[in-house]
């Protein structure tokens, strides 16, 4: 009975951890095979999700001991890190833009990675940090959302979807969580973005970046940005952004996805690979620097020469 | 008199001068022709050599390297060729430490040493053997024909002593006073160096000892801009071309004269 | 925290700096001239480790003025860069190393075009088209990226380095308050105001 209470309570992480505990301990009814099968949330019949967990006093500092690269460069698990996202919303509604590249330490683990979760056709969010947590959780969060439409009879606001997430994980927070994400959408205020982080950091804005490449992503788009730009204008920007940060951080590029949410929804524009923007860019003219400056020189010999 | 002051380059003598070098000097106007006329757009080296005999073996200077025979001119660096007269086994010594001071410069500024920076160099290294004790001065004088960025074309003679300065067109060795007054009458200013080919080739004619030219008593040199590259291009004519060369002017010995050789 | 910047135009050349010197969280001083005239067509932007900055400018400063006095003509940019980098080289081996980043514009008079290098304390040495040093530079390189035109005018110019200095004071939390900019191009060095 005991075991049956705690189950279906939600409070805080170290309850959290007890339960898990006594989970495993007692009674084992969650196998990981009941986890693969079921796509991770096998255990959401059970209320909320439980996971498999270390066997030692301290399972967030044993995690910190084998996956903190700061502190010791040689740990065995690598999470990834090095990404660059955006999102601005703007006139035409919110303009989502990623590149596709996972790296673990230095090594290029994939470059096709999808780093927009589609939560519904309303909700997008962006994955920066470890790409399990934000997998996980954003995926967890759109299970909630259509739980919310089913109950209140109307779609979750942006605001209310962030503050879900943002209370989540801030819920685990110290406990080696490494999120750092964008929820936009549109909803009965017009479009929004939401910046949400596994510090419990939620912010409501204009235009963010996030990840090791944001800094070369906001130094184009923070130019480029205008509330008026018009659709295909803020397409461009988005991708012309993301290209930047592909070029000049190792951690970010490959391809880059782009997404514009409108009234009716979220759209996929397309997959742009970062080489051929840098060379052909969307319609034929290169984004790189030595494309576009070609043949234009600096000299200024004297007109007789 | 002159005996107690002329052992030693470093004494003065009381007429205020330093015999060493005044006898290295001489050695110079007896030795080999060296030519050069600076024209706008390339430098002419030609060079007259002195010793030469039938049985001298010659076949090791027909190919290869970078032209010439190796005796009279000499490329110092991409962008400087110069031609020596005097003691030769000085001279290869001053060569080597030319091309020496080349590299280094090469080798700290990342760009071929100015031309007359070259010229100092060696001039400061000849004016030392004028000043230290129980050493000869070189016996050498120089003919550089350079490029740089700088001042462009540049055409320098250096002296045993250590003084240099720059020329439009110049002669040392033997005959050099004959072939100045020539180059005087017969230079102007933006001369090509087609022109200049030719008058460096028609004064070396008339000044050499021998009547007629070939290449085993002339050596020739051209430093020009690559039209493609804009870099200096140094060529040392190789003794087949040097006789090809005089041949297209007009100048080439007889067949008759040949075998009489 | 130290930024600088410089990027190339028609004709010219143009170094920004900041002007603080900071002591731990101290701003000491708000005016300072970090940007070093070498030659009447070189100029260099240093930052760094504060007292190797000053030393090794000065050096630097002393010794092209030296061969200029030896050889009548100044170094050209090319090698006054190669000749920099290599006594960063060298004192990078040596028992203490200068740890000190460079910026240096220069205008080559010989075959008229402008020159920016760009050396870090390690003895990189690489001739670019726009540079940066410090944070401002994670903002400043993509950005000049989309904007830099190397056929820009003066003003055109300026105009895209106050986009630069604009974006760092946005984004950078420590952004620097001031700058200090110079101009080298046929006529020489000055300075102007943005």
């Amino acid at each position: 009975m005991n075991s049956l209470v705690s189950r279906f309570s939600t409070t805080g992480p170290i309850a959290e951890l007890r339960k898990a505990k006594e989970v495993l301990g007692d009674d084992d009814e969650f196998s990981d095979a009941v986890w693969g099968s079921e796509a991770g949330f096998g255990s959401l019949a059970n209320g909320v999700p439980k996971f498999s967990i270390p066997q030692v006093p301290d399972p967030s500092a044993f995690l910190r001991l084998h996956t903190d690269d700061h502190s010791d460069p040689s740990c065995r698990i690598k999470i990834k890190h090095g990404t660059t996202t955006l999102a601005f919303r703007f006139q035409g509604g919110v303009i989502v833009a990623v590149d596709s590249r996972a790296s673990a330490g230095s090594y290029v683990a994939s470059g096709t990675v999808k780093k927009v979760i589609e939560i519904n056709p309303y909700l997008l969010g962006t994955m920066a940090g470890g790409a399990a947590d934000c997998q996980y959780w954003e995926t967890y969060l759109g299970i909630q959302c259509r739980l919310h439409e089913l109950r209140n009879r109307e779609r979750i606001s942006v605001a209310a979807a962030s503050k879900y997430l943002s209370n989540l994980v801030y819920s685990y927070k110290g406990m080696g969580l490494s999120m750092g994400t964008m929820i936009c959408g549109w909803d009965k205020t017009g479009p929004a973005v939401f910046y949400v982080d596994s510090d419990g950091t939620r912010l409501k804005g204009d235009l963010f970046s996030v990840g090791s490449g944001s800094t070369f992503a906001y130094g184009v788009l923070d130019q480029g940005y205008r509330w008026d730009l018009t659709d295909e204008e803020a397409q461009e920007l988005g991708r012309r952004s993301i290209y930047a940060a592909g070029h000049r951080d190792a951690y970010s590029g490959n391809t880059i996805n782009l997404y514009h949410v409108k009234e009716d929804g979220w759209k996929f524009i397309g997959n742009y690979d970062v080489s051929k923007m840098h060379y052909e860019g969307p319609n034929g003219v290169g984004y790189g620097y030595d494309i576009r400056t070609e043949g234009r020189s600096s000299a200024n010999p004297p007109a007789t020469q | 008199m002159a005996r107690r002051y002329d052992s030693r380059t470093t004494i003065f003598s009381p007429e205020g001068r330093l015999y060493q070098i005044e006898y290295a000097m001489e050695a110079i106007s007896h030795a080999g022709t060296v030519l050069g006329v600076l024209a706008k757009d390339g430098i002419v080296l030609a060079a007259e050599k002195k010793v030469t005999g039938k049985l001298l073996d010659l076949s090791s200077v027909k190919e290869g390297g970078y032209g010439g025979s190796g005796e009279k001119i000499f490329l110092l660096n991409s962008n400087v060729v110069a031609g020596v007269a005097g003691i030769t086994a000085d001279a290869n010594s001053l060569v080597n430490f030319a091309r020496q001071a080349a590299q280094r410069h090469l080798y700290l500024y990342n760009e071929d040493i100015p031309v007359e920076l070259l010229a100092q160099r060696l001039c400061d290294m000849k004016q030392g053997y004028t000043q230290y004790g129980g050493l000869r001065p070189f016996g050498v004088s120089l003919l550089y024909a350079g490029y740089d960025p700088h001042y462009n074309f540049q055409l320098y003679h250096s002296d045993p002593s250590g003084n240099y300065s720059g020329w439009k067109a110049t002669c040392i060795g033997a005959n050099n006073g004959t072939a100045t007054s020539l180059l005087k009458q017969e230079y102007k200013d933006d001369i090509t160096i087609e022109e200049a080919i030719k008058l460096v080739l028609s004064v070396m004619s008339k000044t050499m000892d021998s009547t007629t030219l070939g290449s085993e008593k002339l050596e020739f040199a051209t430093l020009t801009l690559d039209p493609t590259t804009k870099k200096p291009k140094a060529k040392i004519y190789r003794p087949s071309e040097v006789d090809e060369l005089l041949q297209e002017q007009g100048l080439a010995k007889k067949e008759e004269d040949d075998k009489s050789a | 925290m130290e930024c600088s910047f410089a990027i190339t135009g028609k004709g010219y050349v143009i170094v920004a700096a900041d002007t603080t010197a900071a002591h731990s969280i101290i701003k000491v001083k708000l005016d300072e001239d970090k940007i070093k005239t070498l030659s009447p067509h070189l100029l260099m932007a240093y930052s760094g480790e504060p007292g190797d900055t000053v030393q090794f400018a000065e050096y630097i400063e002393r010794n092209i003025r030296l061969y200029q006095i030896r050889n009548t003509y100044p170094l050209r940019p090319s090698s006054a860069a190669s000749w920099i980098r290599r006594a960063l080289a060298d004192s990078l081996r040596s028992r203490k190393p200068y740890s000190v980043n460079l910026l240096l514009g220069g205008y080559d008079t010989s075959t008229y075009t402008p020159h920016l290098y760009w050396i870090d304390y390690l003895g990189t040495l690489t001739e670019v088209p726009f540079g940066a040093h410090g944070y401002g530079s994670y903002f400043a390189l993509s950005l000049l990226d989309r904007y830099h035109d190397p056929e820009a005018s003066l003003e055109e110019g300026l105009a895209t380095l106050k986009r630069c200095i604009d974006e760092v004071s946005k984004r950078l939390l420590v952004a620097p308050g001031r700058y200090k900019v110079k101009v080298v191009d046929k006529d020489g060095v000055r300075e102007v105001e943005i």
